[in-house]
């Protein structure tokens, strides 16, 4: 099969079935495009990894099109992430049908938006145009919104609105950021061709103005990482977080977010290559990423609502992985191993109080808890998950979690170091104090039972199955696709990263 | 210099001051066709020498979108939701112009101070997008009504084409269709979302959004 078809199909297949659940009627229909949408997209998208990842950086439509490993990986992460959560909402909407409290239109709703976030997703990743990348995650923003709002509440009202109007000026903030480095690319000498191709500004790096690609840069980070959920800028998030369905909040935390923390990434290799940046953007990226961490440890201590702690803890997570790429090295590697460990515990823990949540009716940490009593298989994942988060000893976050200390550690700086080691501890005392209780503490009886179907066994056998094993050993093809991805984010010459990026 | 280009971004500068200036509704959605009329302007002056039929398609497009569309989308929901003025914002009328002479001064000392130099005849164009772009921040930080926090991200809108045409100059085609598109979008999802929140709340200020605490 032609390899570059593939690129395109990861975009059009998905969208497409978002645009078919506009027009279908029926009442199980919107399920299954969700079901096919996720797992399609799932297939292409990991076997555009796989390509990649073997043989080398694709490219198609005359260079726009371009994956090479660091989008690669992040494909890889976005068909696990994408593919489970498609299939965790196709059961968890199953039982909102079953007691009627999910009508046939917003299921038609949910599949339509559903698709065209994964294909936005996809899309974002194989654009090698800059300006293309910032259209991809701006249309996530927007379809996203109504998934917030599936079920109409006044408190799901509020949060998609923040969520709204915060994003999408952080967005245009981006977006004047990737102009600035436009008009920067447009103004050197040989100007290339294109100017918002993510090769040619590259290739272009030594020759752009230092002074406006500061600017930039600024503009960029605050725009991307507002999306990414770096504190201070992250006041929609736990709202968002909290209101939107299960699986929506499971796709937010286990990959928009990372998403999002790409675009900041791609704009890392060409600061390092304007004259007198090298470092600068990554010393930023440490601001934030250490902002965030503690921001998310702290407040999680002070959450009564589940959903609401997992996404403080979403981004405690998501700083420490922007320390790590700030760290630059070991750290990088580590910070992109832990993304994918992040991404499954988080994928999973949002999963168990979803189906938790639906026997209770609410998120509240003290009624929801007794979990393990409630559903043996969900409560017992909900535990595993929140262990995971805290990198207990045999989850694959402990190892990148270590890394991530380590790579810290060899940067000398024992004022940054403590400070990480001090926020991480009050994160393990704040979630696990927390996940004590949702386990096994006395709440309310739950409202109703939960079926536990093979679907539920085998999302929860699958993600736990890969924690532990990561947590073990991590496979050689694993290693290199990190060690690869990691590679384009701290190139040490830019050029020669171009050079043989070119067929 | 050219002045035809000057006397345009004038009229937008004073265009964004009138905003922070207005109550009503009515007025600042006219301002805002207004300023997309300016814009389309400034993207067929920026292509002056050689009019491409790329170039003006896209002007007109523009024109169409942001000094027609836009407005009469939002006039839509006010009239809807049966909202006519911004009551009681968070940062007053007088003090709202205030800030804007400010960030007037800021938008002059910034645009000095980039190095841009695609157009030998940029002029004020570079410093009135900037301010273009701050006085859409200052309004959504500093309104209660959900519909002119739209209007504020609306001008921010307009303050980066502005700037996109004016700097960069030949933004690829099928980039300026995705961005256009976006803003549609983004215009539409909002407008639907505020009349779920007119319905929800009998109002649409801001600041009684406060469930979500924590």
């Amino acid at each position: 099969m032609n390899a570059e078809l593939l690129l395109w199909l990861a975009v059009l297949a998905p969208a497409t079935l978002a645009l078919t659940a506009v027009f279908v009627r029926g009442v199980r229909l919107p399920l299954a495009i969700v079901a096919a949408g996720s797992s399609v997209a799932a297939i292409l998208n990991a076997l555009i990894a796989i390509f990649v990842l073997s043989r080398g950086p694709l490219l198609a439509g005359a260079g726009w099109l371009r994956v090479d490993a660091l989008s690669a990986y992040h494909l890889a992460l976005l068909a696990l992430v994408g593919g489970g959560s498609g299939l965790y909402a196709v059961v968890y909407l199953a039982e909102e049908q079953r007691h009627g409290t999910l009508t046939i239109g917003q299921a038609r709703t949910f599949a339509g938006l559903w698709c065209g976030t994964l294909a936005a997703l996809a899309f974002l990743l194989v654009s090698n145009n800059l300006g293309l990348m910032w259209v991809g995650l701006e249309t996530t923003t927007l379809l996203t919104a109504f998934l917030i709002a599936l079920h109409v509440s006044r408190e799901s009202l509020e949060a998609m609105w923040k969520y709204l109007l915060i994003c999408s000026v952080a967005i245009a903030f981006a977006f004047m950021g990737t102009l600035l480095a436009a008009a920067a690319a447009t103004t050197t000498h040989g100007a290339p061709a294109h100017a918002l191709f993510w090769t040619d500004l590259l290739a272009a790096a030594p020759r752009l103005n230092p002074a406006l690609m500061r600017t930039a840069f600024l503009f960029l980070v605050v725009g991307y990482g507002t999306k990414a959920g770096l504190a201070p800028m992250h006041n929609w998030l736990p709202d968002a977080h909290s209101q939107a369905p299960a699986p929506v909040s499971a796709l937010f935390s286990g990959f928009m977010l990372n998403a999002a923390l790409y675009c900041t990434l791609r704009f890392i290799p060409v600061m390092n290559g304007v004259p007198g940046c090298a470092g600068w953007a990554q010393s930023l990226l440490v601001g934030f990423g250490i902002i965030s961490l503690l921001v998310g440890a702290g407040f999680i201590l002070f959450q009564r609502d589940a959903k609401r702690m997992l996404a403080y803890c979403s981004v405690e997570h998501i700083g420490l992985i922007a320390l790590g790429a700030g760290v630059g090295g070991l750290g990088t590697v580590a910070a992109l191993l832990h993304s994918l460990n992040h991404s499954l515990a988080k994928g999973l823990a949002f999963f168990a109080i979803g189906r938790l949540g639906q026997a209770h009716g609410t998120h509240e940490i003290a009624r929801v808890a007794g979990a393990v009593r409630t559903s043996r298989v969900w409560g017992v994942a909900l535990l595993a998950s929140c262990l995971a988060l805290v990198g207990a000893a045999p989850f694959a976050t402990f190892l990148s979690e270590l890394l991530l200390i380590k790579a810290v550690f060899d940067t000398g700086r024992t004022l940054l170091f403590l400070t990480v080691l001090a926020a991480l501890g009050l994160a393990f005392v704040g979630l696990m104090r927390h996940a004590i209780r949702l386990a096994w503490a006395r709440g309310d009886e739950p409202q109703r039972q939960i079926t536990v179907g093979s679907a539920d066994v085998a999302l929860v056998g699958l993600a736990l199955a890969i924690l532990l094993v990561l947590g073990v050993i991590i496979p050689t093809p694993l290693r290199q696709a990190v060690e690869a991805a990691a590679g384009i984010v701290g190139a040490a010459s830019p050029t020669a990263l171009v050079a043989g990026a070119r067929p | 210099m050219d002045t035809l280009l000057d006397r345009l971004m004038l009229l937008l500068i004073l265009s964004d001051l009138t905003m922070l200036a207005l109550r009503r509704f009515s007025a600042a959605l006219g301002l805002l066709a207004l300023q997309g009329g300016l814009l389309a302007a400034l993207a067929l002056a920026a292509h002056q020498p050689d009019f491409t039929g790329r170039a003006v398609l896209l002007a007109l497009m523009g024109l169409v979108l942001r000094g027609v569309l836009f407005p009469w989308l939002l006039r839509r929901t006010a009239r809807r939701a049966g909202i006519v003025e911004e009551r009681r914002p968070f940062v007053g009328f007088v003090p709202s112009l205030l800030a804007g002479i400010g960030l007037l001064a800021a938008a002059m000392a910034i645009g000095a101070r980039l190095p841009i130099g695609a157009l030998p005849t940029l002029g004020l164009v570079v410093p009135a997008s900037l301010f273009t772009v701050f006085t859409g921040v200052f309004l959504v930080v500093a309104r209660r009504k959900a519909l002119s926090q739209c209007v504020g991200y609306l001008v921010l809108d307009n303050g980066i084409y502005g700037f996109g045409v004016a700097t960069v100059g030949n933004i690829p085609a099928l980039v300026e269709l995705g961005t256009l598109l976006d803003a549609l979008v983004a215009v539409l999802v909002m407008a639907i979302a505020m009349y779920r929140l007119s319905e929800e709340f009998d109002h649409m200020n801001t600041d009684q959004l406060d469930t979500l605490r924590g």
